[in-house]
């Protein structure tokens, strides 16, 4: 499948960047193609693009706060997790179902 | 109702992510003009004595205008936290609201308590006039007028009302805080500690170190220096514990030990990550351990920090500095001691 994620944590220097790359790890793992957004204390980094957003089938969430510019996945399947079970248990968040 | 909580969760952790750089950056600063500032009879003296020479003149004026920075981020740490919340709640149009409501909660002395509760309200009450019907002609001028009017006199005068009993309450706290000494002190400590190490970076950590961060905000800098000593335990015991029983751990685990180590020493708990997950229950509960002995230590010794952050780097800005290395120390050797025994114990086991 084609995923795209977006992670954010609340101090945005460790675990954000942490569960991307853990989503990029496990994605690859599965055979999945991903692309992920970071929200950190940097801001948006790595951004998905309109492009990137249409041709994907789910958009993994991993955050524990608000993320920015919420409004460009209103019409995609979504998948919502804490960051934290993208550092634990990275596998079952693709095993989750989109709703 | 778990959604409901869920959610104001979320709104608040978003807020605390925009405030925790004013807050690092306000008590750096602050810590680092009080720092260099020569001691009077009642704390850091900022005056020019007649006498100084030029250059202690400069010196003195320098100092100053650092300490004036840091604390104008400082003041601006209410506002940004109530206003970001109610930003995660109702976007643009819910700033306003929460960014008044914070500078309130300030200015009643209401503070961090008063701030989370003003950032909330205000995205209520955002959200409840964004869904009132509205003429067409009138459409344009809700986001810019109406809203941010309305919506700051709601929280304004709520904010008139529940600031002062909130000030008399933070009050409270403050005094009991200051109060505590010997076993109560202990206690506080232990229950900082076991929050600070429990999901290394997570909201439970989270909400211990943003208590002791806006204790600094009031003056009470023991709190901060207990969380400081227990934010670095966990990353610096694990490191250590790779160290002194290689044959324990594998070559992958050895690596990140280093990491690990050497992200203790900046103060970043997260860097036990790596082993917690691979192991949970056998890594939390140790580093929690040693997260408590080092913060109760440094509770009992009264140590002190003046900056919101943890681990050996804040040491210039500490009180009681040997006892801080101290309360560190112990801490990382008995995270070390006990998550080597552990893990001993479930491989002979194993083995059998």
């Amino acid at each position: 499948m084609k995923f795209i994620a977006v992670t954010a944590c609340p101090t945005g220097i460790a675990h954000t960047y942490m569960a991307a790359e853990n989503l990029e790890k496990t994605a690859k793992e599965l055979g999945h193609t991903i692309k992920v957004e970071t929200q950190g204390a940097m801001g948006i980094e790595n951004e998905l693009s309109a492009e990137d957003i249409s041709g994907a089938d789910a958009l993994i969430l991993a955050a524990d706060i608000m993320i920015e510019n919420g409004e460009r996945f209103d019409n995609i399947p979504k998948i919502e997790v804490p960051v934290q079970l993208a550092l634990k248990d990275p596998k079952s968040i693709f095993a989750k179902k989109p709703c | 109702m778990k959604e409901f909580v869920q959610k104001h969760k979320q709104y608040l952790l978003s807020g605390v992510s925009f405030a925790i750089p004013f807050i690092a950056c306000g008590g750096i600063l602050i810590a680092l003009a009080i720092g260099f500032a020569p001691m009077g009879a009642s704390g850091p003296d900022f005056t020019i004595h007649e006498g100084y020479n030029q250059l202690q003149t400069i010196k003195i004026t320098v100092l100053k205008h650092i300490l004036n920075i840091g604390s104008a981020s400082f003041a601006l740490m209410l506002p940004v936290l109530a206003g970001y919340i109610s930003y995660a709640m109702a976007g643009k149009p819910g700033l306003v609201a929460g960014f008044i409501g914070g500078y309130l909660a300030k200015e009643s002395g209401a503070g961090f308590l008063g701030a989370l509760l003003a950032g909330i309200l205000a995205g209520h009450v955002v959200n409840w006039i964004k869904k009132l019907p509205v003429h067409k002609l009138l459409k344009p001028i809700m986001p810019i007028l109406i809203i941010p009017i309305l919506s700051s006199l709601v929280i304004g005068t709520v904010m008139l009302f529940v600031g002062s009993p909130i000030a008399g309450m933070m009050e409270g706290m403050q005094k009991w805080l200051e109060g505590m000494q010997g076993s109560s002190a202990i206690l506080l400590g232990l229950i900082l500690g076991a929050m600070i190490a429990f999901d290394m970076g997570g909201p439970v950590n989270k909400a211990a170190f943003f208590f002791g961060a806006s204790m600094l905000e009031q003056g009470n800098y023991h709190i901060m220096g207990a969380v400081a000593a227990a934010i670095c335990t966990p990353p610096l015991g694990m490191g250590l514990a790779t160290f002194i029983q290689k044959k324990l751990w594998t070559q992958e685990q050895r690596e990140s030990g280093i990491a690990s180590f050497s992200m203790g020493m900046i103060g970043i708990t997260e860097g036990a990550i790596p082993f917690a997950a691979a192991e949970p229950l056998r890594v939390i509960p140790c580093i929690m351990l040693g997260s408590m002995t080092a913060s109760a230590i440094a509770m009992v010794y009264n140590v002190g920090n003046h900056a919101p952050h943890g681990g050996p780097i804040v040491l210039l800005v500490i009180d009681n500095r040997i006892s801080y290395i101290f309360a560190i120390a112990v801490g990382t050797v008995v995270t070390a001691l006990s998550i080597n025994l552990v893990k001993s114990l479930s491989q002979s086991k194993e083995s059998l």
